[in-house]
Formats: C-alpha cells, structure tokens, sequence
C-alpha cells in the first residue's frame, strides 16, 4: 500500500537518474514528504563521485518538543543499512524504529511509557513479557469523523480476528489496564483506545522497521481514510440530490425547453396515426361494400324482378369513387 | 379532517368530525390516546391532531413468524399509500390574500394567525420513529417527516444529508430551509406550486424523496461500513 511503503520513490528516482547520467549535473534540490520529512541532494560537477543527501526527519521522543539531534546509536544503524537506494530512501523508518528499540530498551521487561510523534497526539507503549501493547487514544473534532472512525475500528477489530498474523487488534471506549496510572488529561479522548498487540515475529529482523513504520503512521491514515469516506459521503449525496432536482423539474406545468421537444414530437406521432387510421377505415368500408353486392348476387331470383326493383330502389348502395375528390355542393 | 373535496372552510361552516378516507390497515386513535403518549394537544379552537398508525401485517406463515424484510417492505407501502392518499385529499390549495395586512399573500399555514383557515393536522406514523405530520390551509401546506434512525451511524447520515439538501432548497422550490421542530425536514408547498407544477406530479416527488431518503441513508451505512471493512483489511495485510 502506497501509504505505508516507507521508502521514498522520489529520493530513488532522483538518485538513479543522477547515476545513469551521460554528464554529471549540477543538483541542487529540496523537497518533502509525509508532511515533515524533508530531503535535500546536493551534486556537483566538480565532484562527480559524490552526491550529498540531507534528511531531516522528526523524532520519536517522551516530550511534545522533540530533542534536535540523533542520539548515537541511531546513527550508527543508519550507518549499516545503507546498501542502495532503495535502503537509503529508507532511512527515516530505521531511524525511527531504533529510537523505539532504545526506549523499550530503557522500559525493562514491563512498563508504560508515553511517546509523541512528530507532534501528533500522544500514544502509549506497554512491555509485557513476550508482547507489546502499542494503545492509540483517538480523539476526533466532530461527530461524524466519529462515527465513522468507530464503525472502522470495530471493522479493524473482525478483520484481526481472521488474520492470524497480522497483530490482534482491539479497541475500546475505556482506557485498558495497562494505562492506569496514567494522567486524566492524556486519557481524556471521545474515539476510545485501539489497542496492538505486538510479538516477536512481528519485529524479527527487519520487519521491526516497518512494523515501527505502520504503528506510528496508524493515526493518520485513520485520518486520511476520514477524509475519503467524508469526500465520498459527499459526492453521492450530490448525486442523489442532482437525481431528485430532475424529479420535480418534470413536475413543472410548461417552460421547459424539454417539454417542447416532448410535445412536439408527439404532435408528429399524432399525425402519423391519423393518416394510418384513415387507410384502415377506407379498406373496412370496401370489405362491407363488397360484402353487400354479394348478398345482393346471391339473393337475385329470376322470376322477382318486380321484387327485385323494389329492393333496389330501398337499399340503394351507393358507388364509392376511388379517388379522394369530392363534388362540391352548390 | 376537514374540507376534503369540498372547498375551504368558512368561519360559518361548523367543522366537521368526518374523516378523511384511509387505506385499509390504517388505525384510528381516539384523541384521547394521545395524553399518555406525551403528545401536547393543540390549544384554543384547534381541536387535537388526528393520528394515525399503520399496524404490522399479520404474516402469511401458518408459525406466525413474519419474514422482516417482506414485512417492512408491506408497511412501507401502506405508510406511503396513507400519505399520498391524504395528500391527495389535502392538496386543494387556491389563492388567499391575507386577511389582516393589505395586498399581502402569506401562507396561512406558517403563520396561524387565522384558525378558520387551518385545517385539521394530520399525524401519521409508521412506528415511534417514523412519523409524517401533514397541516394544511386554505392556501398552502405543510408536510414534516420524521426518518428512521436505527444507531449513531445512521443518524448522523441523516442529520448530514437531510441539512446538505435543506442548504439546497432553492433547487427544490418546496423544500424548507428550517424544518419543524421535532423533524427532520419539512415542505411547504403553496398554491403558487400547485399552479406551476401538477399536483399528482409534486404528490409522486414527495412520496419519492421519503423513498430515496430511506434508501441513500442505508446505502451510506453500508458503505461506510464496507470501506471500513476494506480499508482495514488492506492495513492489517501490511504486517503479513
């Protein structure tokens, strides 16, 4: 997922470009990342073997105000992941995992410590032998950044449950155990607690890096996956809105140019009726005229003449004219 | 309900205590009903609001157990059928000039300044969440809904998208701004609609909006839910 991937592409694809370059050129360029990562490459013709990499990244502290540099072990870490770009681009999440690793270090076999990252709110680390718990207290502005962050927490929940590997996930409107002691103030929260188990498979090796990563971007994605199902939540109540606004625009009496379009096209519809009704009634009348002079075939008797005049004149049928002129009476 | 097809009612014409004609299934309650539910009734010459209630269905299986979404489905339809239907018989609007201020044109179901000019409040509710409360006058009316709102979720879906249309009423032309108090959103349609729009037309579209508004809200729910679902799935893989 884009979100996680730790690495930079930006960093990797600069510091290829710089490598695959005909002539080396001059470079001189700073750009951020996550909102407070901060790069800066500096190269230069003159020195073509050598580009200068500057990565100011925040820290993971006890205290709201982080300290302004990396203590040493942090840098000697660093100092051994540094293969290629991709692990380069790598190196804020290996800075900040072995600045985790030292405070649980400093924790003991058990304990609670709070942490701050990057001046975000506050989350708490609890060491239980064979575990940690990393607990989340969510706080959200309004009411519907809550309720959809509750119902995602109680997904996040059901979802841990089927994945056997993935860290058990809980959440809660309380505070748990582990944060008892702890200040009223940092406990006070309206998203309740989410809660991370994490064991020994999921830090081995290398993964303790990423997994770091995960935990401590955690809030905002939450925050981020806010704000798209806000966007969406939006854009369909527009829909639907744009949908009903149809409704009663088709309820207006006239003035639309659409109704004319309508009516007009049935007033050719009409038209084309009347002239078909016309054919069928002309073709009808033929058939019963037709009809009577057989009846008046089948009827003549040779000895009825008289009779026979008489019958005409009173069922006289008239001569229907093919043609659709008509005599003008005067 | 008074003056169902018989034109306005005059400050001469006693009212009457005939009822509008009902679907079948729907339930009269006798006034006094009313008291213990909390229900305030309307004070000087209104009488109390007529109610309204659309029974369960009884179900067609012999063990008695009725199917819920086919139940729901049936009161649905009777709920909106008794709607339209006193829609249908409240909807004679004709031009009123206001009676107290000079070459004004108010409708009188807003101000309620004038009782001979009201007609009986009808209440018609499909359970103790849903409700529709239908007032009308000589030259205009008022329909107030009540949405179902099952859990938090829903009710800020609806509180959210109810306010997000109220904002656009303007589009709407009969849509109130404000709601009444008690509801979540309300109509005023006037005889100035009813001369611009076709009656049974303006009918269909309110009858189509409580539809749609039950059936965004739960579509919202339940995709808010399924990209909760997805989206912590795709977090937790992140660890595997």
């Amino acid at each position: 997922m884009a979100f996680f991937s730790s690495g930079s592409r930006a960093l990797v694809e600069i510091l290829t470009r710089l490598q695959s370059a005909e002539r080396p050129m001059p470079v001189d360029q700073t750009f951020f990342e996550f909102g407070s990562m901060k790069y800066h490459i500096q190269a230069s013709p003159s020195d073509p073997e050598n580009v200068h990499l500057s990565i100011s990244t925040p820290s993971l502290s006890h205290e709201a105000s982080p300290s302004t540099a990396l203590p040493e072990f942090t840098l000697q870490e660093t100092m051994k992941t540094y293969r290629d770009f991709a692990e380069v681009s790598r190196l804020h999440s290996v800075v900040l995992s072995s600045q985790l690793k030292h405070i649980l270090g400093n924790l003991g076999s058990s304990g609670t410590t709070r942490l701050v990252y990057n001046h975000r709110d506050p989350f708490f680390v609890s060491r239980t032998p064979g575990k940690l718990n990393a607990i989340f207290p969510m706080r959200f502005r309004d009411d519907t950044d809550l309720a959809v962050a509750t119902s995602f927490f109680q997904e996040l929940q059901d979802a841990g449950n089927s994945y056997s590997k993935a860290p058990k996930c809980s959440w809660s409107a309380i505070p748990p155990p582990e944060l008892r002691g702890e200040s009223v103030h940092h406990l006070t929260t309206n998203g309740g607690f989410v809660s991370f188990d994490i064991l020994e498979r999921h830090v081995k090796r290398r993964r303790a890096a990423k997994t770091a990563w995960i935990l401590l971007n955690f809030q905002s994605y939450v925050k981020y996956h806010i704000k798209c199902t806000r966007s969406y939540i939006q854009s369909r109540m527009r829909k639907r809105q744009e949908r009903l606004t149809e409704v009663i625009q088709d309820a207006r009496l006239r003035g639309s140019d659409n109704t004319k379009k309508l009516q007009v096209r049935k007033k050719s519809k009409r038209r084309l009726i009347s002239l078909g009704k016309a054919k069928k009634l002309q073709k009808g009348f033929r058939a019963v005229v037709d009809r009577m002079k057989r009846l008046r075939l089948w009827i003549r008797v040779r000895a009825l003449d008289r009779l026979r005049r008489h019958y005409r004149q009173c069922f006289a049928v008239p001569r229907v004219k093919g043609n659709k002129y008509y005599d003008k009476l005067e | 309900m008074t003056g169902y097809g018989r034109g306005p009612p005059t400050a001469s014409r006693p009212r009457s205590t005939s009822h509008p004609p009902l679907t079948p299934g729907a339930l009269i309650l006798p006034p006094l009903a009313l008291a213990p539910t909390g229900e305030t009734p309307v004070t000087g010459n209104h009488p109390i609001v007529s109610r309204y209630r659309i029974p369960s269905l009884p179900s067609a299986d012999p063990r008695g157990r009725p199917r819920p979404s086919l139940a729901m489905a049936n009161t649905l339809r009777l709920y909106l059928t008794c709607i339209r239907n006193t829609l249908e018989a409240a909807m004679c609007l004709q031009n009123f000039p206001c009676q107290e201020v000079e070459r004004h044109n108010k409708p009188e179901v807003e101000l309620k300044t004038s009782p001979e000019l009201l007609l009986n409040p009808v209440l018609i509710c499909r359970n103790e969440a849903e409700k529709c409360l239908v007032e009308t006058s000589i030259n205009s009316i008022r329909i107030s809904l009540k949405v179902k709102q099952a859990d938090e979720l829903e009710n800020i879906l609806a509180k959210k998208f109810l306010r997000f249309l109220s904002m656009r009423a303007e589009a709407f032309q009969v849509l109130r701004r404000k709601p009444v108090q008690g509801y979540d959103i309300s109509f005023l349609i006037t005889n100035y609609h009813c001369e611009d729009m076709h009656k049974h037309k303006l009918i269909d579209f309110i009858v189509q909006f409580m539809e749609d508004i039950d059936k965004e809200i739960s579509e919202l729910k339940l995709s808010v839910n399924t990209r909760g679902r997805l989206v912590a799935t795709e977090f937790l893989k992140q660890f595997i």
